[in-house]
């Protein structure tokens, strides 16, 4: 027990979980925020039922509209002005303008709803109401979006590197490397290529006219070496099992007549190689969408803010036509 | 190096995420500014620089720091405000895979 006890604080924390509660002051927003919708509804259905004014227009009406303008433009601007505050911000601060964004987001939906009285008349009001519906559901989905695309992040980030942490994309080239080299050596062993001898492979590497480089490996005071010193190394003839680097797919299983057919001649597991390649280059793929999903997604989301303030001041200018000349008279 | 068709360029797959070497230089490149965690909107105010970096790499995970790598989205709002250029949402995401491989 002692045992299990001092292990555990070294241990730490496990597990990417997909369910997790944040407390802190997260928690006292979401309490007020609820408070408040609350006692906003609980208002509008008893004003709804003993008052015979339940419209948009009246008195109550026009004091949830004022009310949820307001609670909108708290959301919007407080916000953006924190995040891009050039003052010193404290860690954490951020956090706690984004929770009071969403909490004034809900609430200026909630009120404004309440504003309409059930009035949905393909009026000018509807359509900012119907862009402000859009607005909170689509930034609801972010926040779904923002819990569940980081994990599928992290799986693909996982099938991507070893479990050393290294990029398994190399690890597995190294590997295809070692079988193409083992593969293609012993495909020097089984199959003689008449008339490559010594005095081709050298004549192929080296000019038979003009200067020949001092740096050249294969040369000695200008003159070329005619008996290189390892054929298997330095020929460049492209050999049969070699791999075609510009084909789509590799073939390294060889025909059944040939010497290579025998057991142990080849090294295998190229293909299961190729394979997990092919799936990590996936997994890859997968994780860039992930990110544009992210990214776009936030763009997609400012874009509709600005539709939605576009049709509330389009509604501002039309509420206010009909306002003024009678607070005026 | 060996050609597999996967070309590792702007068209394709490019390589989003960096490697645990990739991410011990950067730690070992980080200056503890906090510019990073002051733009963070998933951090809580219970995580420090140090103590993130110090448990990002290797070691065990403390609460706050698991904590701050489940809440933290990749918004990628820490790579911009810092001085030396280093990326922290590969670090977390890092820390966000070892605790996916320990769960």
């Amino acid at each position: 027990m002692a045992a299990t006890d001092h292990r555990e604080p070294n241990k730490g924390e496990v597990g990417y979980s997909w369910l997790f509660f944040s407390g802190g002051r997260a928690w006292y927003m979401r309490v007020v925020v609820a408070l408040l919708i609350a006692l906003g509804g609980a208002f509008y259905v008893w004003y709804t039922r003993h008052s015979g004014d339940a419209a948009p227009d009246s008195l109550i009406g026009l004091a949830y509209a004022i009310a949820g303008t307001l609670f909108l433009l708290l959301a919007a601007i407080l916000y953006a002005l924190r995040r891009h505050a050039r003052s010193k911000r404290k860690v954490g601060q951020l956090n706690g303008a984004l929770n009071w964004h969403i909490g004034f987001g809900v609430l200026g939906l909630a009120f404004l709803f309440m504003h309409s009285f059930g009035n949905f008349n393909p009026r000018s009001g509807t359509y900012a109401l119907y862009g402000m519906i859009a607005l909170v559901v689509s930034g609801a989905v972010g926040r779904f979006l923002d819990r569940l695309l980081p994990r599928l992040i992290a799986r693909q980030v996982h099938k991507a590197l070893t479990a050393q942490g290294d990029d398994r994309i190399e690890n597995i080239s190294e590997k295809l490397q070692a079988i193409v080299v083992h593969n293609s050596q012993n495909l020097q062993g089984f199959i003689p290529v008449p008339g490559a001898g010594p005095h081709k492979a050298s004549t192929s590497l080296v000019p038979a006219s003009g200067p020949v480089s001092n740096d050249f490996p294969f040369a000695y005071k200008d003159q070329p070496l005619h008996t290189p010193w390892d054929l298997a190394y330095i020929s460049l003839e492209a050999t049969p099992q070699e791999l075609s680097r510009e084909a789509g797919q590799y073939r390294f299983i060889p025909d059944k007549k040939s010497e290579l057919a025998r057991p142990g001649a080849l090294m295998p597991g190229a293909q299961e190689h190729i394979y997990e390649l092919q799936e990590v280059e996936r997994a890859m793929q997968r994780e860039q969408f992930y990110r544009y999903v992210i990214r776009y997604w936030r763009k997609f989301h400012i874009a509709l803010a600005l539709l939605t303030l576009g049709l509330t001041i389009w509604h501002l200018i039309y509420a206010a036509q009909l306002l003024l000349p009678t607070i005026m008279h | 190096m060996f050609k597999t068709g996967l070309k590792r360029d702007a068209n394709t797959a490019v390589m989003l995420h960096k490697t645990g070497p990739q991410v011990a230089q950067e730690l070992h490149a980080c200056i503890g500014c906090n510019e990073c965690l002051h733009a963070c909107p998933a951090v809580t105010a219970s995580v420090t620089i140090d103590v993130l970096n110090r448990e990002t790499l290797s070691g065990p995970i403390s609460a706050p720091v698991a904590q701050f790598a489940r809440a933290c989205y990749q918004c990628g709002a820490c790579v911009a405000p810092c001085p030396v250029g280093l990326h922290r949402d590969a670090m977390m995401m890092w820390l966000k895979v070892r605790l996916l491989r320990s769960g």
